[in-house]
């Protein structure tokens, strides 16, 4: 079970107090390589003010990050980026009145030999990445306001994996998807875990939880109150760890029960 | 089958889109050359050469400082102070020609005077986090107050020719000599501000179009947040901006000062408006990510050709308020027709 590597990510202790409030509180968690991850828990349980401490776009009040062994410090989104943690946030963060192209490649253009913007060469890679999420994405050119919500999710996602990633946060990735689209998501993340890209997956959707992950953690009130293998618990048991923050009485890892 | 529907769907909407945006530029244009034509049977001085670089000329101060509005605009704030610190910026330049330095690297002291006021609008917005508006109607009256305050009120004048060459100068201009001993101008030339309106368009529309910090611009203003975790640099970003506005109203105020061999500073009263005016016409969305160079120089001449013909046409400075009131408020409502669904 346990990996000879040291994890991709170690987040030890990790604090975030806003004022008198403590969002996150001294919450530790790990992820390996090739390993899915799911962080469940109530909104306002913590679990995306934690993801958005990873990916650099808040300052933890306290605690360490490790990345493969090496403490870290995220001074800002870029300085997560450049050790492959990427981010699809809930939201999908796109700037609407630009396109797709602009969008993937936000905050990281290509640029000519002059260090003007070279749309041709975003536009052509970008067709490229987004047409092996959706084969039907042709409308590259539009604001990507007038986009579809599936649309604009995979332009989220593209903008994820285009990089050098080797630890992806999904916060919802499907909330905004129909089935056929959710079905493709679910397929992405296998393949990326196939690559040994670690993923930690914020969902609120058992299904999608039950069918991906490796593991899960439980966050309730800035706490974790549970961590363990997929195999060990029920949809109960989750479901009794996000609203009561504990396992139900009587629980015994359900491996176990099996192997009796 | 489901995912082509939906691409096929998003693909009209973005066609749609797409006109609906040459749209409001075309409506912009047509304008602009409806009122040329109106103006033209109203007077048949309207037309000639001459009233042309007229209002190339007048147009070319509020140009300037809408193409640096413009950039502030999109990136979803405002800037009041452009009317005060050109004022500021062209009292600088003149205190300082009057004290004896040349006059180009006095004008230089100008631009770099409003490129600070700019940066100090910026910081205040960005690391005090008070919000556009308030910062730079704070702006509006310190650099006011200053101008003031440095000249005693009073207009600084004797500044000698070589200052007045910026806004009275022309290139091309042919002058003959007629038998009689009196010259006759062939052609007036283009006037310098004109040459320096269209050299500072073109760049700013690079700059936006073509560079990684307009693609930012855009960006900030489109979705901050969007912007800040995809890596941009957003305070940096419109900083950038605000004091590019500041510089551009430095060089507005050096060309209108230079224009009056004067520098006045009571000048530039209510200029911000006339660039905001500029801006919103051209297409400028006030809630940011939307404007372009293009569309504000069309605002700008639309606002001069405006004033010009009403003034040729002998309707009073009071009326034409009211017109460009009027005009203001229209494009904003096109603007919005356009962009409901």
């Amino acid at each position: 079970m346990t990996s000879p590597a040291p994890p991709l990510v170690e987040m030890i202790g990790i604090e975030k107090h806003f004022g008198g409030v403590h969002a996150v509180n001294g919450v530790s968690l790990k992820l390996f390589p090739g390993e899915i991850v799911g962080v469940l828990g109530h909104n306002g349980a913590g679990k995306s003010c934690l993801m958005r401490i990873l990916s650099g776009a808040m300052l933890p009040t306290g605690g360490e990050i490790r990345i493969r062994g090496k403490t870290v410090s995220f001074d800002s989104p870029n300085d997560a980026r450049d050790l492959g943690i990427e981010t699809i946030y809930q939201t999908l963060a796109l700037a609407d009145h630009l396109d797709a192209p602009a969008n993937l490649f936000l905050g990281r253009e290509i640029k000519t030999r002059f260090g003007n913007l070279d749309d041709a060469r975003m536009l052509s890679e970008a067709r490229k990445v987004l047409a092996t999420l959706n084969p039907n994405f042709r409308n590259l050119t539009d604001p990507v306001l007038s986009l579809s919500g599936g649309q604009r999710q995979v332009i989220a996602i593209a903008r994820a994996i285009y990089f050098d990633v080797k630890v992806l946060i999904m916060d919802e990735p499907t909330a905004a998807l129909g089935p056929s689209e959710t079905a493709m998501v679910a397929d992405l993340v296998r393949r990326l875990k196939a690559q040994g890209i670690g993923i930690l997956l914020v969902s609120h959707d058992m299904h999608d939880v039950f069918e991906l992950c490796d593991r899960v953690v439980v966050m309730n009130k800035g706490n974790l109150v549970g961590e363990h293998d997929i195999e060990d618990v029920t949809k109960d048991d989750i479901l009794s760890l996000i609203i009561k923050g504990e396992l139900p009485l009587d629980w015994t890892p359900r491996s176990a029960e099996m192997a009796q | 089958m489901t995912e082509a529907t939906q691409a096929g769907g998003g693909e009209t909407a973005g066609a749609l889109k797409f006109s609906a945006d040459t749209f409001h530029r075309l409506t912009a244009l047509m304008t602009l050359a409806l009122l040329i034509v109106v103006f033209a049977f109203g007077n048949a001085a309207f037309l000639s050469v001459n009233n042309g670089l007229t209002v190339l000329l007048q147009t070319s101060v509020i140009g300037l400082l809408g193409i640096g509005m413009t950039m502030v605009i999109i990136t979803g704030g405002i800037d009041l102070s452009v009317g005060s610190v050109l004022a500021l910026s062209g009292v600088i330049t003149g205190l300082s020609v009057k004290a004896g330095l040349p006059v180009i690297p006095a004008m230089m002291l100008g631009v770099v005077t409003g490129a600070l006021c700019g940066a100090f609008n910026g910081f205040v917005i960005t690391r005090m986090r008070i919000t556009p508006f308030v910062a730079t109607l704070g702006m509006m009256l310190i650099a006011r107050g200053l101008a003031l305050q440095l000249t005693g009120a009073a207009p600084v004048s004797g500044l000698g020719e070589p200052f007045g060459i910026l806004g009275n100068g022309s290139l091309f201009r042919v002058v003959e000599l007629r038998e009689n001993g009196f010259p006759r101008v062939v052609f007036p030339g283009i006037p310098y501000p004109v040459i320096l309106l269209v050299i500072v368009a073109a760049a700013a529309a690079y700059l936006l179009r073509r560079r990684q910090l307009g693609r930012h611009i855009y960006a900030t203003g489109s979705n901050e947040e969007a912007a800040r975790l995809a890596g941009v640099l957003v305070d940096r970003t419109k900083i950038m901006a605000y004091v590019m506005s500041g510089a551009l109203a430095g060089l507005a105020g050096n060309v209108l000062m230079s224009r009056l061999v004067t520098a006045q500073p009571s000048e530039g009263v209510m200029y911000e408006l006339d660039a905001i005016a500029a801006a919103v016409i051209g297409g400028a969305s006030l809630m940011g990510g939307v404007g372009g160079i293009s569309g504000t120089m069309i605002g700008a001449f639309i606002i001069g050709i405006l004033r010009n013909g009403l003034n040729m046409a002998g309707v009073s400075a009071f009326i034409q308020q009211i017109v460009i009131g009027f005009v203001v408020i229209g494009a904003v409502w096109i603007d919005q027709l356009r962009n409901r669904n």
